[in-house]
């Protein structure tokens, strides 16, 4: 107990000696990792844009109807999370203001040339523009009947196009729809480049292996499917709206089955690194056993795999004896463990990569620091900046004031996101949610 | 329907062509005051990088550990103070094997007091136990494959044409993904420039005639320096490839180092 | 180019953007690309200049002793100590050899001993000593051995 005390103890105060076991590189002797906090933060969120994105194209391109509520919920996650993604990043270059290098002289060789063009693309011709082609019939209602700054705002974003007639938001519906088919990709390549980084890095052995990009991605699914379950659930809570259990039952099946993949595929890398014994499995099995304890055992196997599977997956079974409010405090809770766990993930490979050294002889123990600019309040200010960002962003474009003419995250799906609907003034509450899936 | 050939569309295409060849200077004026935040200093008197193949070879069986390599490494190159090394001194300690365990050897005890750079203080294994024991000199491999180059997102480190791996230290942006990616851990972030840094061969040195300053000051001519393109008379190098079979360290990754090791045992990663 | 204008202004105005997009992303590329880059490969071609520049050298080399030395450089090159450098022992010595009114380092007892004390880790063909045993121990080794020329006594 006093040890956990210490171990908790020493790692908020800043300038503890670093201390290592067995014989490490002098160059890898340092106070704190090369890669710290700050590139934990990065993949993870990335990670929830690729999967919250996964999420809206599973309304549009899979056409899951149950889906709809969360949809532009989801959109607009994605958007908040990418506006704050290259933040991190900035935060963690040693020279920041040289940093527009990265899109002048990219080298080709390196995966994270590849970061300023994919970020581009995937904002701006992905996210933006499905965005755009979603809202922009509301965008030109709202701009008629918002007084004041925010009219203008919404006249901004219509781009000068205000014609809303039958076609034209048949055309804005299947250009979105095509956006959404490009997008997955897209979404593939914006998380799964970042998985390709560490999947690439040879010199290291628990870092360089195939399987690495398609872990990345496989939880970022997991990571982004569970934000919005998490964001949907907070969001109904806050403005007092009834939750539409369909919708929420859909989202967790596939929550769980994205689950299933992920860890089949964890699994099978250990199985595979335990099986094959290389060369560098001694130190690493000792790595994860002492330094990785708490994250890996406890955060992101126990946490962040095993109990959610265990909810989720009992949840598949014996749903329709399960009451709602049950339902929704296991969802909620479940959701809340795999976004702890995802992040005890990003943490293991990131800072479980640099706590045993490439001469594979020894462990190296870094305590994190509070202050500083890879220190937790540093790591929190920047993962709350996403949630401030999504919150405006809410206020501007999810308003309940406002008659939207597609959908509503409050439970009331109307006119489907689907080509061919038809487009009305105001917002007519549907009919309740019909029978259970 | 206009005739293409009417007079105000030729008139408008040649219009378009002038202003684009009135802007070219402009243009190039332009750029070039916006580089000159990038133009540099004056070119090396002379020295023609692609007429030179530097190399480094180490001899473990001569190496001493005296430590004097490393100490010259820090002043010469204004490494920082800290476990910043550009150049640093393994030593290797093996053990005899327990008696009757049927074992061929003991365990491995591998250490670095500050980068030997103040040489060795005695080893905490009695002197009758050691089996072998030996020092390892460590440096940038120079590898035929740079995982550190081809990791680079920007161009800022790179295979020099004369065979020395440099950083451009006025265009690095700090991201430490070479750093990741070196298999020996020769470089690291430099906390003043916030820029990598690694061995250079002492780049500032042999442009000018001079030898690295680790092989001026080895006392046992463990450390062999020299130029493949353009060898002296009785050139260590060239001695040192003759007579001696080799090892390089990691072969595995594919990686290809340059830099060459006699007298290496199975041990040293 | 009239079925081009015809285009649904959703789509004609997205395309105008992202043509003038790129068009400002080469344009700063132009701009921003140093002058230099690719001259030999992927990396500014002044960075090679700037490296054979960055620092003045602090160890001046043998040859720079053998100017005003030469008779101890001769000297050394007869005996066992002949592989070793001036500045392994002395220091570095561009300073001294710039401007001789700088002194060089002078040499003490524990210069010796970094290469010569006994230890179980150099080679067995290295000619080393347990100094605290040798002849009382801490006593100058120039008491009886000469540096420059180390098979003759002084």
């Amino acid at each position: 107990m006093t040890n956990v005390m210490v171990n908790f103890i020493t790692n908020v105060i800043p300038e503890a000696a670093p201390h290592f076991e067995g014989y490490v590189y002098p160059n890898e002797a340092t106070q704190q990792p090369l890669w710290s906090i700050l590139i934990v933060l990065y993949p993870y969120i990335t990670g929830l844009v690729a999967g919250a994105f996964i999420m809206a194209s599973l309304v549009r391109v899979f056409k899951v109807k149950a889906l709809e509520p969360v949809y532009r919920l989801s959109l607009l996650t994605a958007f908040a999370f990418l506006l704050c993604a290259p933040l991190p990043l900035l935060c963690h270059l040693g020279h920041p203001e040289r940093c527009l290098e990265i899109m002048m002289t990219p080298h080709l060789t390196s995966p994270m040339a590849i970061f300023g063009f994919v970020y581009a693309w995937y904002l701006m011709a992905v996210l933006l523009l499905e965005l755009w082609f979603d809202y922009r019939a509301d965008f030109v209602r709202w701009s008629e009947i918002t007084p004041g700054f925010q009219g203008v705002l919404y006249r901004l974003f219509t781009v000068g196009v205000t014609d809303v007639s039958e076609p034209a938001v048949k055309l804005d519906h299947k250009l979105g729809h095509i956006l959404s088919i490009v997008g997955i990709p897209s979404a593939f390549l914006l998380h799964g480049y970042v998985g390709f980084i560490f999947g690439s890095v040879k010199a290291n052995p628990w870092w360089g292996n195939v399987l690495m990009p398609i872990i990345f991605i496989m939880s970022a699914m997991v990571s982004g499917i569970a934000l919005c379950v998490f964001n949907y659930m907070v969001l109904s809570w806050v403005r007092r709206k009834p939750i539409d259990m369909r919708c929420l039952d859909t989202m967790t099946m596939y929550l769980f089955y994205a689950l299933v993949v992920d860890a089949a595929i964890e699994g099978l890398d250990w199985i595979h690194r335990a099986y094959s014994a290389e060369e560098g499995f001694a130190v690493i099995q000792y790595m994860a056993r002492e330094k990785l304890f708490y994250t890996l055992s406890l955060g992101q196997v126990a946490m962040g795999t095993l109990c959610p599977l265990l909810f989720l997956g009992s949840m598949q079974l014996i749903r329709k004896r399960v009451p709602d409010f049950l339902r929704r405090r296991l969802y909620f809770t479940s959701a809340a463990f795999i976004l702890i766990g995802v992040l005890a993930m990003r943490w293991n490979v990131v800072i479980g990569g640099q706590t045993f050294s490439k001469s594979l002889r020894g462990i190296m123990s870094y305590k994190m620091e509070f202050a500083g600019l890879e220190g937790w309040f540093m790591g929190a200010v920047l993962f709350s900046l996403p949630f401030i960002t999504l919150t405006i962003l809410i206020k501007l474009f999810l308003s309940e004031k406002l008659p939207s003419s597609n959908l509503d995250a409050n439970g009331s799906p109307n006119s489907p996101a689907t080509a061919g609907g038809t487009r009305t003034g105001l917002v007519a509450r549907a009919e309740a949610p019909g029978a259970r899936m | 329907m206009k005739n293409h050939l009417s007079r105000r569309n030729v008139l408008g295409k040649l219009g378009a062509v002038f202003a684009g060849v009135m802007a070219a200077p402009v243009a190039r004026t332009a750029k070039a005051a916006v580089q000159k935040v990038f133009v540099s200093t004056t070119a090396p008197k002379g020295y023609d990088p692609t007429k030179h193949k530097w190399r480094m070879a180490l001899d473990i069986s001569k190496c001493i550990g005296c430590g004097l390599c490393a100490e010259a490494c820090k002043k010469e190159n204004h490494v920082p103070e800290g476990s910043f090394f550009r150049t640093w001194i393994e030593r290797y300690i093996i053990t005899k094997p327990k008696p009757g365990s049927g074992e061929a050897r003991g365990e491995t005890i591998v250490d670095c007091p500050n980068g030997g750079m103040h040489g060795f203080p005695e080893p905490t294994v009695a002197k009758e136990d050691i089996l072998h024991s030996f020092f390892v000199p460590k440096l940038c491999n120079l590898c035929e494959h740079s995982p550190c180059v081809q990791v680079c997102p920007v161009g800022a480190t790179f295979d020099a044409p004369d065979g020395a791996v440099l950083i451009d230290p006025k265009y690095c942006i700090g991201c430490g993904f070479c750093v990741q990616a070196c298999p020996y851990g020769c470089r690291f972030l430099n906390p003043v420039t916030k820029t990598a840094e690694k061995c250079t061969l002492c780049y500032h040195r042999i442009t000018r005639g001079l030898k690295p300053a680790c092989v001026e000051v080895c006392p046992t001519e463990s450390r062999v320096f020299g130029d493949l393109k353009n060898p002296v008379a009785d050139d260590p190098l060239q001695k040192f490839y003759e007579n001696n079979r080799v090892q390089s360290l990691k072969p595995h990754l594919g990686t290809e180092p340059r830099v060459f090791y006699a007298g290496m045992d199975k041990e040293v990663r | 180019m009239r079925r081009f204008i015809k285009m649904p202004p959703q789509v004609l105005r997205i395309f105008l953007l992202a043509v003038g997009i790129v068009v400002c992303y080469s344009v700063a590329r132009y701009f921003l690309t140093p002058e230099s880059f690719k001259q030999y490969g992927w990396y500014r071609g002044e960075a090679l200049a700037e490296m054979a520049n960055r620092y003045e050298p602090s160890f001046a080399g043998r040859k720079a002793c053998d100017e005003c030395h030469s008779d101890v450089v001769q000297k050394l090159a007869k005996h066992e100590h002949k592989s070793l450098s001036c500045e392994g022992c002395h220091g570095p010595g561009q300073a001294h050899s710039d401007n001789p009114d700088i002194k060089i380092d002078i040499v003490n007892f524990s210069t010796c001993a970094r290469c010569h004390e006994a230890n179980p880790s150099r080679p067995k063909w290295h000619k080393q000593i347990n100094i605290s045993n040798h002849y009382g121990g801490g006593s100058k080794c120039t008491e009886c051995h000469v540096p420059h020329s180390p098979n003759d006594v002084p």
